[in-house]
């Protein structure tokens, strides 16, 4: 009997080939080339010293998405608690091996290799949380004494991460987490309940200065920022001016002045969608965009049709984590969100980052690989 | 195990609408980053048109020349010269690394200096420029300049920076200043204030008076608008519309530099017995009409134009660590025990107490006391004596006499009406108060030793001669010797003027003390360096300089039996750090006093020997140049050129 009707069956490595996702790997691709393009054009058209590098790490990457999802997504939730704590340990330990950069301890040494904890607990929280809910029955889900757990996994690293001290990255992994404990049916009461309490914690680390004084002055710029037209809110003017003298249709590919002018900082990570914007106008920034939507769909539509429970939640937290750093980056340089050092994923300079990312989308063609697999709550194979 | 069943059509029901709900909001966030986009690109297109257009000025901050301190005659000792200096912009420069490579085959860039600019670069953003180098020479400056094309982000850049012409002459009166900290960013009141503050190679008061007048020495930024390239290069500037920045205030001294040159070489002279021991020592002139501090040195002394650049982490240890201490400010922060200088004092409060200075006391060269000797220093006794030899001949046994039933607490009152046991407002931190010890303060001091706290007699013994808890500054001791000589409670200053604005002398009220009082003291003084007293080698020939003074010796350990057994008797024989202290007070002209003078030498050994002459041949210069009768600076005479500068 052929494995299309014996489902859970192991498949030959061509058969799962083919059984890739190739329309969300060429639309991935369209985002990582909008990259390239746009990294020439700010090296003022130079293949040095990122555009290259960015493709490479691009190709590099894919390979890893590939070889994540050839592996059987049932092997993936055997190891969603392992990889959880392993990035919490390795978050915890942070604070006393890590490196200092920029002010915060971020990074840690392994193996000659540079690592951010924090990149990994991205992935490892979307793995544990999923594995978690694939326990529980529907009924069991907004049963508070079940809810502990969860709040516990979510609240453990984004505690971590916040004294490192990064608020961006501790903001997105919170908000991860919720969709995710969203998406597995906690009711709307507790949910809102939820949400009023987090409101009301933030009002209070506000209040009590818990947050550097960076920080607050992030979120006061981005309320007001003519407040600091030679500081923070400096950032955010050039980039509006950018993108609004792009206009339409842009200024051209390498014609844009603002951006040339070097009036923005970072223009290859956090601001490069102003480039974008500038150069390509209002029809090419929507346009990227829409690839972008396509991207959220195609990975929602994954999550639906998937019949592993883990796997339409690994789906899930995968395509938010992206679609928060999507909206975030975007809503950062146009004024509409804080500028909390979020890059534009697959376009913005930064192999950890792309790693993360691919990484996530591994776990999703892995779901869409072996969509017709499904498992007892736990974890034990059904065939 | 809660079930064993894996389909549960209602959980995914669930997650099934719940994902159509998220794909939902996700549509009208993508939505809401649309209709923004549309804003900015469509709707408001032409008004950020124009800015980008505007965006090619950009607002350059001028920064003032630092206000200059100068001497009460206008000589100046803090003032600004020529910077050749380069500084970086890390986001033109793209590769930091690269182009520091390329400086440093012209102008060596040691690896810490590396540190320490990329750490600024990480804290002031990639697009502030940063110092790479400064004080360079003219040759390295040109080469740099040569080589611009290959540089990418390099700014040559001609600034100013702080110079201090007499070096250490003054160090411990001006101070220095240094690199801007957080600390000093966060201090300021205006956004304003920390752009200046910002701005690359700024630097601000550190210490001394560079310090407490920081606010009137630095004065107001001004601004230009610069047209900028592609490149991010000036091509033009605005300078029709630039606001020229306001070089701080002028900060004029009551010091006389060519005195306090003097006097730090003469401080600096070893002693004739100890030739290779370096001079530690202070030094300190006062006008005894206006309270005028003419010479305040301090030996050895740090070179501020050391600190200005950055100092040298070796030269910081060495500077730290030398038990000779260049670090610390004598004259205010030294204390010391004053010794026999404090018999002047002594000899007043007994008077005070209802002695008569015609009384005398015989001196056998010891006196025996609760339960043990005190001696007199010299061994053989002196005979009989009254105050005025008492004091010429500093005879410690007459003051033992007195001290056996002598009040300290009024001892304690005199010394403080004559200026011991309190600062003075000078605008220098750091000041010593010393030890003036009565009562009230050995019950304080001893409050954990209730044993302690009752005043023995036996100690008003030791303080009488100065010894004991008295400790005062060399700055005191002048203050000390001015009032005595004058009657009056004589306030020491150091700034004349800050800017236009003269400031008027401090008010010096008569003491409360009953004149004749005093004037056995002076009478006693002038013995001591004009009838063949203890400084007799001291003395001003000068008739219309004849210069009072009192001799002092503190102990700074004693000589025990043991050490005599081993053949060590002689201060001499004693390493360098628990020999006595020498000091000596003087003021001239003795018939009608105008300046008065102190000097410590620490572990000097005698006051006589040590002191007592370079007493006199800092008051000899006094005298030749006698700055009081010379009409000092008036600081609206100052030409104020207005200077634009641009960082």
């Amino acid at each position: 009997m052929s494995s299309i009707i014996l489902p859970g069956r192991r498949r030959g490595v061509r058969d799962k080939l083919s059984r890739l996702h190739w329309p969300l790997i060429i639309l991935l691709t369209m985002i990582a080339g909008a990259g390239v393009v746009t990294l020439y054009s700010v090296a003022e058209g130079n293949w040095e010293p990122w555009a290259l590098k960015h493709g490479m790490r691009y190709v590099a990457a894919l390979g890893l998405m590939v070889g994540i999802a050839m592996v059987p997504i049932r092997y993936w939730m055997a190891l969603a608690y392992p990889i959880y704590f392993a990035a919490l340990i390795a978050l915890a330990l942070t604070p006393f091996i890590g490196e200092v950069n920029m002010g915060a301890r971020r990074w840690i040494e392994f193996g000659g290799l540079q690592f951010q904890p924090s990149e990994a607990m991205k992935i490892g929280l979307v793995l544990g949380l999923a594995r978690y809910y694939h326990g529980l029955r529907a009924e069991q889900v907004s049963h508070i004494l079940y809810l502990i757990p969860p709040v516990l996994m979510v609240g453990a690293p984004v505690g971590l991460i916040f004294i490192q001290p990064d608020l961006g990255t501790a903001l997105l992994l919170g908000a991860t987490g919720a969709i995710i404990i969203f998406v597995a049916g906690l009711s709307w009461r507790i949910g809102l309940a939820g949400v009023l309490g987090g409101v009301a914690a933030a009002y209070g680390a506000y209040r009590f200065d818990i947050l550097k004084e960076y920080q607050v002055n992030r979120i006061l710029t981005f309320l007001d920022p003519e407040r600091d037209p030679l500081g923070q809110g400096y950032h955010l003017l050039q980039s509006k001016i950018a993108l609004g003298s792009g206009g339409l249709d842009g200024k051209g590919f390498m014609e844009g002045t603002q951006s040339q002018l070097k009036f923005l900082p970072e223009m290859q990570t956090d601001f490069i969608f102003t480039i974008f914007g500038e150069e390509f106008g209002f029809v090419g920034a929507i346009g990227l965009l829409l690839v972008y939507l396509a991207i959220i769909f195609t990975g929602l539509s994954i999550a639906m049709s998937t019949k592993l429970h883990f796997a339409r939640l690994t789906t899930i937290g995968v395509v938010a984590t992206f679609t928060l750093y999507v909206l975030i980056n975007t809503g950062m340089v146009m004024g509409l969100a804080p500028v909390v050092g979020v890059p534009l994923p697959l376009v913005s300079y930064g192999g950890t980052v792309m790693l993360t990312i691919m990484a996530g989308f591994g776990f999703v063609m892995s779901a869409h690989v072996h969509r017709d697999q499904d498992m007892y709550r736990s974890g034990d194979s059904l065939g | 195990m809660v079930s064993v069943n894996a389909h549960d059509p209602e959980r995914q029901e669930i997650v099934s609408r719940r994902t159509v709900l998220l794909g939902g909001g996700v549509s009208l966030f993508f939505a809401g980053i649309g209709a923004r986009l549309y804003q900015l690109q469509i709707a408001e297109h032409q008004k950020y048109r124009d800015l980008a257009q505007n965006n090619q000025f950009n607002k350059r901050i001028l920064t003032p020349l630092r206000g200059e301190i100068v001497d009460r005659f206008g000589e100046p000792l803090a003032s600004n010269r020529k910077n050749f200096r380069i500084l970086l912009v890390p986001e033109q420069a793209r590769d930091v690394d690269a182009a520091l490579d390329k400086i440093s085959k012209i102008t060596p860039v040691s690896e810490d200096k590396r540190a320490r600019i990329m750490r600024e670069i990480r804290r002031r953003g990639a697009f502030t420029p940063v110092q790479i180098a400064d004080n360079l020479s003219w040759e390295d400056f040109s080469k740099i300049n040569f080589e611009l094309p290959h540089l990418a982000g390099v700014l040559p850049d001609v600034g100013e920076t702080r110079d201090y012409p007499h070096g250490a002459e003054a160090a411990f009166v001006i101070g220095y200043v240094g690199a801007v900290t957080e600390r000093d960013l966060a201090a300021q009141e205006s956004d304003d204030e920390r752009i200046l503050l910002r701005q690359p190679g700024f630097k601000v008061g550190r210490e001394g008076l560079e310090r407490t007048y920081e606010k009137e020495l630095r004065g107001a930024a001004g601004a230009m608008n610069v047209k900028i390239n592609a490149h991010g290069r000036v091509i033009e500037e605005m300078v029709d519309s630039a606001v020229p920045p306001v070089q701080g205030k002028t900060l004029a001294l009551t010091i006389d530099s060519d005195l306090q040159a003097h006097a730090m070489k003469v401080l600096s002279v070893p002693g004739e017995r100890m030739p290779d021991e370096p001079q530690s020592a202070a030094a300190v002139v006062i006008d005894v009409v206006t309270g005028d501090i003419l010479v305040l040195a301090s030996t050895p002394a740090f070179n501020p134009n050391d600190f200005n650049v950055g100092i040298d982490p070796q030269l910081w240890k060495e500077l730290n660590e030398s038990p000779y201490k260049p670090l610390l400010n004598k004259p205010l922060s030294g204390v010391y025990p004053p010794g026999s200088t404090f018999k002047v004092i002594s000899a007043i409060a007994a008077q005070r107490a209802g002695m008569k200075p015609s009384e005398t006391a015989y001196c056998p060269g010891r006196v025996w006391y609760g339960n043990r000797y005190f001696h007199c220093w010299k061994r053989g006794g002196h005979g009989t004596l009254d105050m005025k030899g008492a004091i010429k001949h500093s005879c410690d046994v007459y003051f033992y006499e007195i001290a056996k039933t002598l009040d300290i607490d009024l001892l304690a009152e005199t010394a403080r009406d004559f200026g011991l046991g309190q600062t003075y407002e000078l605008g220098i931190s750091g000041q010593q108060r010393g030890v003036i010890p009565d009562r009230d303060w050995k019950k304080q001091y001893f409050a954990g030793n209730p044993a302690q706290q009752p005043w023995f007699q036996g100690e008003t013994l030791s303080c009488i001669i100065g010894q004991g808890y008295v400790t005062s500054t060399p700055l005191q001791l002048a203050v000390m010797a001015a009032r005595v000589a004058t009657g009056r409670a004589v306030r020491p200053r150091l700034v004349r003027a800050v800017g236009d604005l003269v400031l008027p002398a401090p008010e010096a009220a008569p003491i409360d003390v009953d004149h004749d009082y005093l004037s056995v003291v002076h009478a006693g003084m002038n013995a001591v360096t004009n009838e063949w007293g203890t400084a007799a080698r001291s003395r001003i020939e000068d008739p219309d300089w004849q210069m009072a003074g009192k001799t002092g010796t503190s102990q700074v350990y004693q000589i025990t039996a043991e050490d005599r057994a081993r053949g060590l008797d002689k201060p001499e024989d004693l390493p360098w750090a628990r020999r006595d202290h020498a000091l000596f007070v003087s003021y001239m002209p003795y018939e009608n006093p105008r300046y008065a003078c102190s000097v410590v030498v620490e572990h000097g050994i005698g006051g006589s020997r040590a002191a007592g002459p370079k007493a006199r041949d800092i008051m000899k210069a006094v005298a030749e140049k006698d700055p009081a009768s010379r009409t000092p600076l008036d600081p609206r005479t100052l030409a104020r050129a207005p200077s634009p500068r641009e960082s």
